[in-house]
């Protein structure tokens, strides 16, 4: 019994190592930019980059069109999967499960094939239609997560039951759907929506072979030419990622205190 | 012309057929019950009825208006289901106010039929509350009340007190009835408990395997089931097998005993064999008791069940049970016994199968 709590003491102590020995000296490296003390000099380098702030709000947008395009996709198709076509539900999740499979690199060379200027849906031919494409890949990306966390929400609740009473209640699709379904799966849409900023503000491939001026690009950017900003950018895109995972954990307790099932 | 029609209605889902042939005429205001089995294709009739099932044939019609093609919020029909089903981001009150808000109700109107409905179900002091902070009975009271709010034509209830207890689902199906009478509803209630059925209802349809076996008042089906199914299925019964001796004067023979019965056996030949049936608690042992037919026969067993005794004796290789009522005074029969069972014919029912 001693010897197998000690294990475990010592697979931790090792893992915690393993994971916080890098980040501690990212964070330590980060505040040597002024020779001889600790300064923030780093970070207010990065901060008083003008592209630093327009790639980071050009991601956050795109983060924020992936979320709501993504949610209005995978709602309806987790419900309507669950109310009227649960034999197809298989298929539904193994197509969701693709981005996990197929790598990134290889799904932008499709999109480029597929919407180049040449094409018979010329995205790539302006700007804001390989916006569209780029907000379209990353709801690619982010589909294994946005699903399962809907879904699973939506398996709390007993949807047909829920639609039925409001079908008796004359409630519409759009009434259902708006008042009805989404509130009570909001806490998988938020678990989702997190989720999908953690991998919108990190990806580099899609934004990258798309020539979008993104985040992740600029990162790799300041990596390759500087030396103490990119420590200071990894902390940041750290602490957008805990963020995200705090609130993610934050919405799944505010679920809890409020049980979705009557 | 009834108030809500369902004329040859019929089931399907694939090769197989759930419902055949449904038929029946409800008054407006009725309270009918749809009792029967799990499986017997009650529920679907009920469903077909509220929309969220598509008949295979036959027709659905209320008011004179025929339903089968508009969609279950097209309907104006309240239900309430066995699992509640309020909202739960909801409080109280905006689950009763859900159909009114839908329908485009002024929201002073609203507030006050909200009000009115949970005065109704004795929950105006719970109506922040939400669904989770309730109880399953209350749960049900609001769901009640919400699916009366919009002030349905008809209200079809769900096995609404299945997932209650004991003591709950008997205080309920009473609140539901009176409300039903004071509203004057009509009401389709569906139920596997027999007990829930002849204590609420105007009429019940007993059901088995998608057909209407007996539609008719609590006190018909009960002391007149038509076939079989509905003998066993209501209330205790015993099965009784007896040969036909004289058709014409409906005499029969229970093992080596003669009856003549009130009922008539002229459809049978002398020598066929005839299902009768006989209520525990229509037989006594008591000499006093009044009576025109007796069978005497050995005593199986005789079990104590507090205010009664079962006691359960071998007539002819039928075994009959009947009940007595327990006081200081009785003393139960012992096994092995013979004992005289005294009844009235008009007791001894002709079954069809």
């Amino acid at each position: 019994m001693k010897t197998s709590r000690l294990g475990a003491w010592i697979a931790i102590a090792f893992g915690s190592i393993y994971f916080l020995l890098p980040l501690i000296a990212t964070i330590e490296f980060s505040l040597r930019m002024r020779r001889g003390t600790y300064s923030f000099d780093a970070y207010a380098s990065v901060f008083s980059d003008a592209q630093f702030r327009e790639t980071f709000g050009y991601s956050m947008l795109m983060a924020l069109l992936t979320i709501i395009f993504g949610m209005l996709l995978v709602v309806p198709t987790a419900y309507w999967v669950r109310l009227r076509l649960p034999q197809i539900r298989p298929v539904v999740e193994f197509i969701t499960l693709l981005p996990l499979v197929i790598p990134a690199i290889v799904i932008v060379f499709g999109y480029l094939r597929m919407y180049n200027s040449s094409s018979i849906l010329p995205l790539t031919g302006s700007t804001s239609g390989t916006n569209v494409l780029l907000v379209l890949s990353y709801m690619t990306l982010s589909l294994p997560y946005m699903y399962r966390a809907v879904d699973t929400a939506m398996r709390a609740i007993d949807v047909r039951t829920l639609t039925e009473a409001a079908e008796s209640l004359g409630a519409s699709w759009t009434t259902i759907m708006f008042k009805c379904i989404f509130p009570n799966v909001m806490s998988g849409v938020l678990s989702g929506a997190f989720i999908t900023l953690a991998i919108v503000m990190g990806e580099f491939t899609m934004a990258a072979l798309l020539n979008r001026p993104a985040f992740g690009p600029y990162l790799q950017l300041v990596g390759a030419n500087r030396a103490y900003e990119p420590s200071a950018l990894a902390v940041i895109a750290f602490s957008i990622t805990w963020l995200s995972m705090g609130l993610l954990n934050l919405a799944s307790r505010f679920h809890r205190a409020a049980p979705a099932k009557s | 012309m009834a108030f809500l029609e369902l004329a040859n209605l019929k089931k399907s889902f694939g090769a197989t057929q759930v419902v055949h042939d449904f038929n029946m005429q409800i008054e407006k205001g009725e309270f009918i019950s749809f009792l029967g089995p799990s499986g017997c294709g009650k529920t679907t009739v009920l469903r077909m009825i509220a929309g969220f099932e598509t008949p295979s044939a036959g027709r659905i019609a209320i008011g004179g208006k025929e339903q089968n093609n508009l969609k279950p919020n097209k309907r104006n029909i309240g239900m309430v289901f066995q699992a509640y089903a309020l909202f739960p981001n909801m409080t109280v009150h905006d689950n009763v106010a859900f159909g009114l808000k839908v329908a485009g109700e002024q929201a002073t109107e609203i507030d006050q039929r909200v009000k009115e409905m949970l005065g109704l179900i004795k929950l105006d002091h719970l109506a922040d509350r939400y669904p989770y902070q309730l109880s399953g009975g209350q749960q049900q009271r609001v769901a009640l009340a919400r699916a009366l709010a919009v002030r349905p034509q008809v209200l079809l209830l769900d096995e609404p007190l299945s997932a209650l207890d004991a003591k709950i689902r008997v205080s309920l199906r009473e609140e539901i009835r009176a409300i039903q009478q004071k509203l004057g509803i009509t009401t389709v209630f569906v139920t596997h408990d027999q007990e829930e059925a002849l204590s609420i209802s105007d009429r019940i349809v007993v059901m088995n395997a998608g057909r209407a076996d007996q539609i008719g008042t609590p006190f018909e089906i009960y002391n007149t089931p038509a076939t079989r199914f509905v003998a066993s299925f209501v209330g205790t019964l015993n099965m009784i097998e007896a040969k036909v001796v004289d058709p014409a004067v409906n005499r029969i023979q229970i093992g080596d005993q003669g009856v003549t019965l009130k009922q008539s056996v002229a459809a049978f030949k002398a020598g066929d064999t005839v299902s009768l049936a006989l209520r525990p608690e229509a037989g006594s042992l008591a000499e006093s008791a009044p009576c025109d037919t007796k069978l005497t026969g050995q005593v199986v067993s005789a079990h104590f069940l507090g205010s009664v005794i079962r006691t359960r004796m071998n007539v002819g290789g039928n075994v009959i049970s009947f009940d007595m009522f327990n006081s200081p005074g009785v003393t139960p029969p012992q096994a092995g016994e013979t004992v005289t069972l005294r009844f009235m014919a008009a007791d001894l029912l002709v079954i069809r199968d």
